[in-house]
């Protein structure tokens, strides 16, 4: 499917250069060049979020954490069930090229039934340099879950960027 | 291999966690070209492609980032800008800023730029941000829980793309050299570093190569390093599997090279011994 998305964006790329170039194709008729410039393309795509999954909290206030590979540490007064995962983003390019991954360090996640929580993100690594089939980069954090918080879906957004220099 | 037994066992993870919620890719994107570069008259134009598998809406928008002494980039908030910050947001133009694609669909940007009559000779760089607008409706699905009890965690990412504009103005000129190198160990594994400086009045960009006197097959690859001009100097750190951090020990030639689009001549070169 990525490849498919490539395609399209030289063609994309190729039709806006020859759009461009028309003029100057039409004036020199005598010589029939075609024209298509092709360019350097990134792509982000996220394969996982960061899930922790089920937690169900204790008489005392603790934490959560999920590991950027994705292994998740239970506090001790908490019990927690489901999944976890940590996110991951696979970033594609030009070979070798070195991509900087930016992105907050820390999130707040309102719950459907009042409350806060707050979780300090943490990042796979700074830079990424790109491989003949790209990269990728993960994010884990830190959940700090409060004395008998209160139940309900909590939810919160964070971003995260691949930079070129 | 190593990433692929690391895709299986997230692949496995995702697969057994009943719970867990469905992959969702939306907002997926590709951007081209990764780096804009214009000389004060003439604009430009990037493609946006939605790569997802769902419509998407992005937006598209200038931030100010400055480099660091370590080679990253910190965003800074628009009120805190610098006035040379502030005078590339208001010389870069853009349009559109927001657009819904249906997947598979490329979109041109078009970047214009206009310099203000008496602007002082240097470089004006601001960084464009391509990103999609978190969709109410599809946030993640939170996991299943008891019904009364936990509490169950949906963090949506929202995450995008930013590539470099740089508006040159005037004649402009700058060096680099290359320090020292050394392999040292990070949290995340072994990186091969080495110090960049930089003089004059723009940024300089190129490509690095390191390659072991007498051998052809360079050890070492790394495309698209920059020095801002924000930065007289920075470390450069490349992470490097273990086995080619020990290669890279001892006598290198490290080659710092421009671009390949505009000729690949070397900046500077330098024979250093890897500690």
């Amino acid at each position: 499917m990525r490849k498919f998305g490539m395609k399209r964006a030289i063609v994309g790329a190729a039709i806006a250069a020859l759009a461009m170039n028309a003029s100057a194709a039409h004036a020199a008729s005598a010589t029939g060049t075609a024209k298509a410039k092709i360019l350097r393309q990134i792509t982000l795509t996220n394969t996982s979020d960061l899930q922790y999954a089920t937690i169900i909290s204790g008489a005392t206030a603790s934490t959560v954490a999920v590991s950027t590979g994705g292994t998740r540490t239970c506090g001790g007064s908490l019990t927690c069930t489901g999944t976890a995962t940590a996110a991951n983003f696979d970033v594609a390019g030009t070979d070798s090229a070195v991509v900087v991954v930016g992105g907050d360090s820390s999130v707040t996640l309102n719950g459907s039934l009042g409350g806060t929580m707050t979780s300090s993100l943490t990042y796979s690594s700074a830079t990424i340099t790109l491989g003949a089939t790209g990269g990728s980069f993960q994010v884990g954090g830190t959940l700090n879950v409060g004395a008998n918080q209160a139940s309900g879906d909590y939810s919160g957004t964070f971003n995260v960027t691949a930079n070129y220099q | 291999m190593l990433r692929f037994l690391k895709g299986l066992g997230l692949f496995t993870a995702v697969a057994l966690g009943v719970a867990a919620a469905p992959v969702h890719a939306a907002g997926d994107l590709l951007v081209a070209p990764t780096r804009v570069i214009l000389d004060g008259s003439r604009g430009t134009e990037v493609v946006l492609n939605n790569i997802g598998t769902e419509p998407a809406t992005y937006r598209i928008s200038l931030e100010i980032k400055r480099m660091t002494a370590e080679g990253g980039l910190d965003e800074i908030a628009e009120d805190e800008a610098n006035p040379a910050e502030r005078a590339a947001l208001d010389m870069i133009a853009f349009s559109p800023r927001r657009v819904t694609l249906p997947p598979n669909q490329p979109q041109v940007i078009r970047v214009g730029v206009r310099v203000p009559e008496g602007t002082p000779q240097g470089e004006y760089r601001a960084h464009m941000l391509f990103r999609a607008v978190p969709d109410a409706a599809a946030a993640p699905a939170a996991a299943a829980k008891p019904a009364g009890e936990g509490v169950s965690i949906a963090l949506t990412p929202i995450y995008g793309i930013t590539i470099p504009v740089i508006v040159r103005v005037g004649d402009l000129g700058a060096e680099a050299s290359i320090g020292e190198a050394w392999v040292g160990e990070t949290p995340d594994g072994p990186a091969f570093n080495f110090d960049l400086a930089r003089t004059g009045n723009r940024s300089v960009y190129g490509d690095i190569e390191v390659t072991r006197p007498g051998a052809a097959e360079p050890l070492l690859v790394a495309r698209g390093i920059a020095v801002y001009p924000e930065v007289a100097k920075r470390n450069v750190s490349l992470r490097v599997p273990g086995e080619l951090a020990a290669k890279l020990k001892g006598p290198v030639r490290i080659r710092y090279t421009e671009d390949r689009e505009i000729g690949g001549g070397t900046i500077d070169e330098a024979e250093r011994i890897v500690k």
